[in-house]
């Protein structure tokens, strides 16, 4: 801030816990009457070391525990961690895996958006959206319980394939849903965008442009929204998705302009509902017959993966964005190293272009709009003597240059 | 209405059955312990929870008779819910089981299963019902 | 006044503090059982409300490090006196208010800002960032819905005077002839306008979705409450009940004052008691459709859009209403005049 600047008169800290914050993250906001002047936020509050327990374990159970990096996207860590271990063993996964995958994958977008659209009802005092919203994710949750016997934390994707095949007689269930869902689309876009006091509160309000979501790296929907045309289902094809029609939804398609604002990152998610319907249905129709994992024998899975060398990056698009997983075996039971790189962690610097300028009343929604995960993106945590530091990225630097000095020696 | 279009379907709902599943009473009864005595001697009615899915992944069941103490299930497991005892069989923590049902898909011999049931709450993590074996 | 005249008035203060408190509780208890209903949802139990006060009755008041102690205490109980003490001089069924040759309805507009002053003074004195900006918002709408509600207060009172009453704006006379009985067809279409903006009053004098910005949950954390538990919070929650029944006592007042008595010949000793439950249903209609259906059919709105709501877009149509209503009046002197 420069010195002539008149200093802001008071602070308002926001979180770690709050009731705008579905996860802990702490703000501090730097306040002008109700105008937001400056933010600064740390996160790092809800670190689970969930790395450091994947390094002591073998990869088949490894992904379950990635299953619960995040409570909404099961299918999303254990397939990216999937992908970098059949990269590693050199697995080729059949086909019908990849379809059954791509089917559970927009399952899961579905009622992570649902979900989403509920909190964004909520963050605005909407409750009766909320209610509303999450009662139709039921469907959804219904179907994938009925699919994989799980709610949340599903299960099903292993290595080399998926653990549960779809019999014929789930497809009524699976079709039964996709139409509720294509009738009610129209209803749920009507509710959100023709509501005048959603709009009141979502247009031009917590405006990322086109340029700061590219400076600042961002993914996802809330990159999209902001007219970046990226989507790695059309980039960068995994899964099902190379046979796939599959295009990056962005918010000019339906409202004819883009604003960047979180009222198309409202639009983005709900079109992005009926886009996975679509990609569901085409998935059915066209999923051929076969196995549905590489190795059906687990004793003889943990070998392969026993035997692998090399390092792998799995990379998927989740609801929130791209998520990434590095893994590194040295032919040990358990892998040398991983990494996980959450989509919100590529999101979050998109905040402080939103926040500032912006009033308290609308900070809950534009914290909310890129759909924040925290407890997937917090990987690390510096406690010394009980004092929290922070780790510039010079330091990161050297570090790093130093450990691969010492690695070549 | 075109401004606010939620306000129909809301004035439609107050007519309409609550989506809730009213499992176990409407409300919360005064004293839980004493609502299931009055289930059990028949005094009051339990409703019924929503059905669980075909394959539900519930609280593991054990084929003690089976089993060979191969130790797969041990090493397989990824919350280490799963103890093998010197006897040769195995004792399952159901209070650390994460239901992932992995250890059913590795057992040769098919020992192990998931049941339907879910209602685990405890007080005491060592209860006799979180054991299994 | 002979004491046993003030015996009197005691005792129905009495009953009337009693009547507020439960009262107002049960429109609580009946605003949240319906709209849960409109959610889908069951709902607590209609007497939720009160166990709620008795659970909070039973809690330790903690006082903020920070805040200053003697304000932080009187406000609750301020904000509760205040809103009982509307009460009394409004009708209730068909008992004139109590204390209704003393104070008439300009009298109860001012003594609403009471507890909502209360509230302010409660809020600052918490030392809490989100208990102050609270405050300050609380003020603002204080001072955003003033002005619709005086117009509406005014246009009402205005007319009947016009229509010849004595002391138009005695609760007494404006109970006793129902506003729709003395306009014609355009001050009809006035006093109805009147009501709408009466009703758009409501939910921010309640602090209720879409304009409860000083409480704003998700933003606040509870704003103006943010630091009060235990009895003192009980005594908010009482005082938010109260002020519930006194809203729907005000618009019952001016705009809805029959009574079952009125049109069915009964014996005094049932007369009071059937219209004191007709009163409550009226009440519940009134809130149904001013606070419960609004507040689950809109998002909240940000303080600007608040101010700008009630001073712009509100005060012109209560003004157009009002000036339908002085139409009304004059219209008939003009058209003699012409002749």
């Amino acid at each position: 801030m420069a010195p002539d600047e008149k200093k802001a008169p008071y602070t308002v800290q926001i979180g770690p816990v709050h009731p705008a914050l579905k996860e802990p993250v702490m703000f501090t906001f730097e306040m002008e009457g109700e105008q937001v002047k400056a933010v600064d936020f740390a996160p790092g509050q809800t670190h689970r070391g969930i790395e450091w327990m994947g390094m002591r374990r073998n990869p088949v159970q490894i992904v379950h525990l990635t299953d619960r990096i995040c409570g909404i996207c099961g299918v999303v860590h254990t397939l990216s961690f999937s992908l970098a271990v059949e990269q590693i063993a050199e697995i080729q996964v059949p086909e019908r895996a990849d379809y059954i995958r791509s089917i559970l994958h927009e399952f899961e977008r579905i009622q992570s958006h649902l979900l989403w659209a509920g909190v964004a009802a909520h963050e605005l005092g909407f409750d009766s959206l909320l209610h509303l919203t999450w009662r139709v994710r039921e469907q959804a949750m219904d179907v994938i319980e009925n699919l994989t016997g799980n709610r949340v934390n599903y299960g099903i994707v292993q290595v080399g394939g998926v653990r549960r095949d779809i019999a014929p007689e789930q497809h009524p269930a699976i079709e039964q849903c996709l139409s509720a869902y294509e009738g009610l689309l129209e209803k749920l876009l009507n509710l959100f965008l023709d509501d005048r006091t959603i709009a009141m509160r979502c247009r031009d309000c917590g405006i990322l442009t086109r340029k700061d979501a590219i400076e600042l790296c961002t993914v996802g929907p809330t990159a999209r929204a902001s007219g970046v045309n990226v989507d790695l289902r059309q980039d960068y094809p995994y899964a099902a998705y190379g046979d796939l029609d599959v295009r990056a939804i962005l918010p000019e398609q339906h409202m004819g302009e883009t604003h960047g604002d979180v009222f198309d990152r409202i639009v983005v998610r709900l079109l992005e509902v009926g886009q996975s319907c679509q990609i569901i249905r085409q998935c059915l129709s066209e999923m051929p017959a076969g196995p549905i994992t590489a190795e059906e024998k687990l004793a003889k899975l943990l070998l392969i993966c026993k035997k692998a060398q090399g390092e792998a990056i799995g990379r998927v698009e989740a609801p929130r964005g791209e998520c990434l997983h590095y893994v590194r075996m040295d032919g040990k039971e358990s892998p040398t190293a991983w990494k996980v790189k959450a989509s919100s962690y590529s999101n979050l610097m998109s905040w402080i272009p939103m926040l500032i300028g912006e009033q308290i009343a609308d900070i809950p929604i534009i914290v909310a709009s890129i759909d924040p995960c925290l407890s997937c993106t917090d990987r690390v945590a510096v406690v010394r003597e009980g004092q929290r530091s922070i780790l510039t990225k010079e330091y990161l630097h050297r570090l790093s240059v130093e450990k691969t000095r010492r690695l070549q020696r | 209405m075109r401004l606010l279009p939620l306000i129909p379907e809301l004035v439609r709902q107050l007519f309409r059955e609550p989506a809730t599943n009213r499992f176990p009473a409407k409300y919360l009864p005064p004293t839980v312990t004493g609502f299931l005595r009055d289930v059990a001697s028949g005094k009051t009615r339990l409703i019924p929870p929503v059905p669980t899915p075909p394959e539900f992944r519930g609280k593991i069941a054990y084929a003690r008779d089976t089993c060979i103490g191969c130790g797969l299930c041990t090493k397989i497991c990824p919350s280490h819910a799963i103890e093998l005892l010197p006897t040769k069989k195995v004792r399952i923590w159901v209070d650390q089981c994460i239901f992932c049902s992995q250890c059913t898909s590795i057992c040769p011999k098919s020992s192990l299963s998931m049941s339907a049931e879910f209602l685990l709450a405890d007080e005491d993590r060592y209860s006799e019902n979180l054991i299994v074996e | 006044m002979t004491p046993a005249g003030i015996a009197v008035i005691l005792g129905w203060c009495v009953f009337f503090s009693l009547f507020a408190i439960a009262g107002g509780l049960f429109l609580l208890g009946v605003d949240r059982k319906l709209a849960a209903h409109m959610q889908a949802r069951i709902g607590p139990p209609i007497r939720q409300p009160f166990i709620d006060v008795a659970k909070l009755l039973q809690k330790e008041n903690v006082v903020p490090a920070n805040a200053i102690s003697s304000i932080f205490h009187a406000a609750p109980v301020i904000a509760l006196a205040s809103s009982i003490v509307i009460l009394f001089y409004l009708p209730v069924g068909s008992i004139l208010p109590v204390l209704g040759m003393y104070g008439d309805l300009v009298l109860v507009m001012y003594l609403l800002t009471v507890p909502a002053l209360a509230m302010v003074a409660g809020g600052f004195a918490s030392g809490s960032p989100y208990a102050t900006v609270g405050a300050q918002r609380e003020m603002v709408t204080m001072i955003a819905y003033e002005f619709p509600l005086a117009i509406v207060v005014i246009g009402v009172a205005w007319r009947i005077g016009a229509a010849g009453l004595a002391s138009p704006f005695a609760l007494a006379t404006i109970a006793a002839t129902p506003i729709w009985t003395v306009v014609g067809p355009i001050g009809f279409i006035g006093a109805f306008i009147l009501l709408l903006v009466l009703a758009v009053v409501t939910p921010a004098e309640l602090s209720r979705i879409p304009f409860d910005t000083q409480e704003a949950e998700t933003e606040l954390a509870g704003g103006l409450l943010v630091e009060y538990s235990g009895k003192n919070l009980a005594m908010f929650y009482l005082a938010q009940g109260v002020k519930t029944l006194v809203l729907a006592a005000v618009i019952v007042a001016i705009f809805f004052p029959w009574n079952l008595s009125g049109f069915l010949a009964m014996p005094p000793w049932l007369a009071i008691p059937a219209d004191l439950l007709f009163f409550l249903v009226k009440a519940i209609i009134v809130l149904f459709f001013a606070v419960t259906l609004v507040r689950v059919g809109m998002a909240r709105f940000r303080i600007t859009q608040v101010v700008s709501i009630y001073w712009r877009s509100l005060s012109v149509i209560g003004l157009f209403g009002l000036i339908l209503l002085m139409a009304d009046a004059a219209l008939p002197a003009l058209v003699g005049v012409g002749l």
